[in-house]
C-alpha cells in the first residue's frame, strides 16, 4: 500500500494453551499486516483462534511465539468491543460511554461533551441516564460501540460484536457501523462468523483455517467506498459470499 | 518494549513473556513459590513466637513456647489423655452436623421448590436465623437435660441454618430453562429432584455445607466451655482455670486441626460429588 510502516503487523504469531502434555495449539503461525485506516474482517470456523488473535492485539494475552506490532503515538491506542458483558450494568449509559475517557483521565467536562456527542451519533441521547439493563440488545451494543469510539482509538478491535443480536438488528447495526467507520477511517480488526457482515464492512476479508488458525485466503470485496448496505443485493456480493463459503466449509466440516 | 521510528511514531510490541517462552519452568516456579509461601508464613510466625518466649519478651507462663506446647501435646497424646476429649468433641460435631445438614437440606429443598411453604416458613426462620445459637443453649439444656443432647442440638441448629439458606437460594436460582426441559418430558417430582434440582443446586449447597463444617466446630467448642464435662472446649477452659496454659494451647491447636480436617473433608467430598462444577478453592468463594 505504499505505507512503509503498517498500522499493525503480526509476524509468525502462535499461541498455545495448557501445559505439556495437554497443550492445545490455538493459533498460527500467522502473519498479518493491516494498513492505517484499513478495515479488515476475519472469518473462520468456531474455535479457530480468531478471538485469540484479537486478544493478543488488545494486549490481554501474550503470544507463545512471534510478535505483533502496533504503530502508534499513544500508550493506549486500542479499544475493543466485546460480544457481550462489555458494558457495565452499574453505570448509566452515559457513564458507560465515558468510562474509557474517565480511565484515561480526560477532564470531566470534556469527557461529558464527547460522551454526549457519541450518544447522539448512535441515537442514544434519550437514554443517557438509563441503566443498560433497561435497554434492548441492539441498544446495549450501540452503547458498547459508542464507548469504544469515544476514546478515539487508533486501533479498533471488534470480537463478533453483533453475534448475540437477531438477524434484522444485525443488518441495521452493520449499516450504522459502516456509515460511522467510513467517516472515521479508524483502523479496525473485525472478527465475525458472518460472511455477509465481513463483505459489507471490510476492505479486506481474511479467511482463517480450523485450529490452529492460519490465514488461508484473502479477498477484497469489489465495492468502492463509500458504500452502503445496498451492496448486499449485488450479484458480485452473492458471488463473493459463495466463494468464501466454499473456502470456509472445508475448514468448518471436520470440527 | 517500544522503538522510535523515523516519523516519531512508536511501535507497541506484543511479544511472548516469560510464561510463554518457558511455560513449564514458569509454572513450576510459580507453584513452588505458592507452596513455600503457604508453609513459610505460618512457620515464620511460630518461630517468632518461639523466639519471643525463649527470649522472655512475653511471659511464657501465659504464652508458653510452641516447643513446650508441642512436647506437652505429644506427651498427652502418647499417654492417651488427649483422645477422650477429642473423641467427645468429634462425636458431638458429627452427630449434630449430620442432623443439621439433613434437615436443612430437606427444608431448603421444600422451600425452594414450593412457594407456599416458603411463604409460610421464611419469616419465622429468618427471625430465628439472627438469634445467636449459643443463646439457645439454655433452652436445649432445659429440653434435653445434661448430657449429649443439648450439645448435639446446638450444632444441629447452627448447621441447619447454613445449609437451609444455601439450599433454598440454590434451588430458587436453578434456571427456569432447566426445569422447563424436565417438565416438557413429563418428569415426576422425584425425577425432577433426582435429575435437575439435586445436581443443579449441589455445588452451592456444598459451599454452605463446608462453611457450616467450620462453624460447627466453633460452636461446639464454645458450648463445651459452658456446659460439658469433657471435650476440647472443656479442656481449654478447664486448663486455663487450673493455670495450665500449655494444656490450654494444646486444646486450641487440636480444635484448629479438627476444623481444618473437617472442612477439607467436606470439600473433597464435594469435589467427588460434583465433578462438573468449577473447583471451590477456598473460603473466599462463598
Amino acid at each position: 500500500m505504499g505505507e512503509p510502516y503498517p498500522k499493525l503487523r503480526a509476524t509468525d504469531l502462535t499461541r498455545t494453551f495448557g501445559r505439556t502434555p495437554h497443550t492445545v495449539d490455538a493459533l498460527g503461525p500467522l502473519g498479518l499486516t493491516v494498513a492505517a485506516g484499513e478495515f479488515v474482517c476475519v472469518v473462520g470456523p468456531s474455535g479457530c483462534g480468531k478471538s485469540t488473535l484479537l486478544r493478543i492485539a488488545a494486549g490481554l494475552l501474550r503470544p507463545s511465539t512471534g510478535t505483533l506490532e502496533i504503530r502508534t503515538t499513544s500508550p493506549h491506542p486500542v479499544a475493543m468491543i466485546f460480544q457481550d458483558y462489555g458494558i457495565y450494568d452499574w453505570k448509566t449509559v452515559q457513564a458507560n460511554v465515558r468510562f474509557g475517557l474517565d480511565v484515561q483521565r480526560v477532564p470531566r467536562r470534556e469527557a461529558n461533551a464527547r460522551a454526549a456527542d457519541w450518544l447522539a451519533r448512535l441515537g442514544l441521547a434519550d437514554f443517557a441516564h438509563a441503566y443498560p439493563a433497561t435497554l434492548s440488545g441492539g441498544m446495549r451494543q450501540r452503547v458498547a460501540i459508542a464507548r469504544a469510539l469515544a476514546v478515539e482509538p487508533e486501533l479498533l478491535l471488534m470480537d463478533e460484536p453483533f453475534a448475540a443480536l437477531d438477524a434484522q438488528l444485525r443488518t441495521i447495526l452493520q449499516d450504522e457501523l459502516l456509515e460511522i467507520t467510513q467517516a472515521l477511517h479508524t483502523t479496525t480488526l473485525f472478527i465475525t462468523h458472518s460472511l455477509e457482515e465481513a463483505i459489507v464492512l471490510g476492505d479486506r476479508v481474511l479467511v482463517m483455517s480450523a485450529r490452529p488458525g492460519r490465514i488461508i485466503a484473502e479477498r477484497r470485496p469489489p465495492f468502492p467506498r463509500p458504500r452502503t448496505g445496498g451492496i448486499r443485493s449485488a450479484p458480485a456480493f452473492t458471488a463473493l459470499k459463495g466463494e468464501l463459503w466454499d473456502l470456509l466449509r472445508k475448514e468448518a466440516v471436520p470440527a | 518494549m517500544t522503538t522510535v521510528l523515523p516519523d516519531r511514531a512508536t511501535v507497541l510490541v506484543r511479544r511472548p513473556g516469560v510464561r510463554e517462552l518457558h511455560p513449564v519452568g514458569a509454572h513450576r516456579r510459580r507453584r513452588a513459590l505458592e507452596l513455600s509461601l503457604a508453609v513459610a508464613v505460618p512457620l515464620l510466625l511460630v518461630l517468632l513466637w518461639q523466639l519471643a518466649a525463649s527470649r522472655a519478651w512475653i511471659d511464657d507462663r501465659v504464652y508458653p513456647a510452641p516447643s513446650t506446647i508441642l512436647a506437652d501435646g505429644w506427651d498427652r497424646a502418647a499417654a492417651g489423655e488427649l483422645w477422650p476429649d477429642v473423641w467427645a468433641t468429634l462425636r458431638r460435631v458429627l452427630a449434630g452436623y449430620a442432623v443439621g445438614t439433613a434437615t436443612g437440606y430437606l427444608l431448603g429443598l421444600l422451600m425452594g421448590s414450593l412457594p407456599l411453604v416458603r411463604a409460610a416458613l421464611e419469616p419465622l426462620l429468618d427471625a430465628l436465623y439472627v438469634v445467636p445459637k449459643l443463646a439457645l443453649l439454655p433452652v436445649f439444656l432445659n429440653m434435653f437435660g445434661l448430657g449429649e443432647g443439648p450439645q448435639v442440638a446446638l450444632v444441629a441448629a447452627t448447621v441447619f441454618f447454613f445449609v437451609w439458606i444455601s439450599t433454598m437460594s440454590a434451588v430458587i436460582a436453578v434456571p427456569a430453562g432447566h426445569r422447563d426441559a424436565g417438565r416438557v418430558f413429563g418428569a415426576s417430582p422425584w425425577q425432577m429432584f433426582r435429575h435437575v434440582l439435586l445436581p443443579a443446586s449441589l455445588p452451592s449447597v456444598l459451599v454452605g455445607a463446608r462453611i457450616a463444617a467450620g462453624v460447627a466446630v466453633l460452636v461446639i467448642v464454645a458450648s463445651e466451655q459452658i456446659a460439658a464435662a469433657d471435650g476440647l472446649g472443656h479442656l481449654i477452659f478447664d486448663s486455663r482455670a487450673l493455670f495450665q496454659n500449655d494444656v490450654m494451647f494444646v486444646g486450641i491447636v487440636c480444635v484448629a486441626v479438627l476444623g481444618v480436617l473437617f472442612s477439607e473433608l467436606v470439600r473433597i467430598a464435594g469435589r467427588l460429588l460434583t465433578p462438573w462444577a468449577p473447583r471451590d478453592r477456598g473460603r473466599g468463594q462463598s
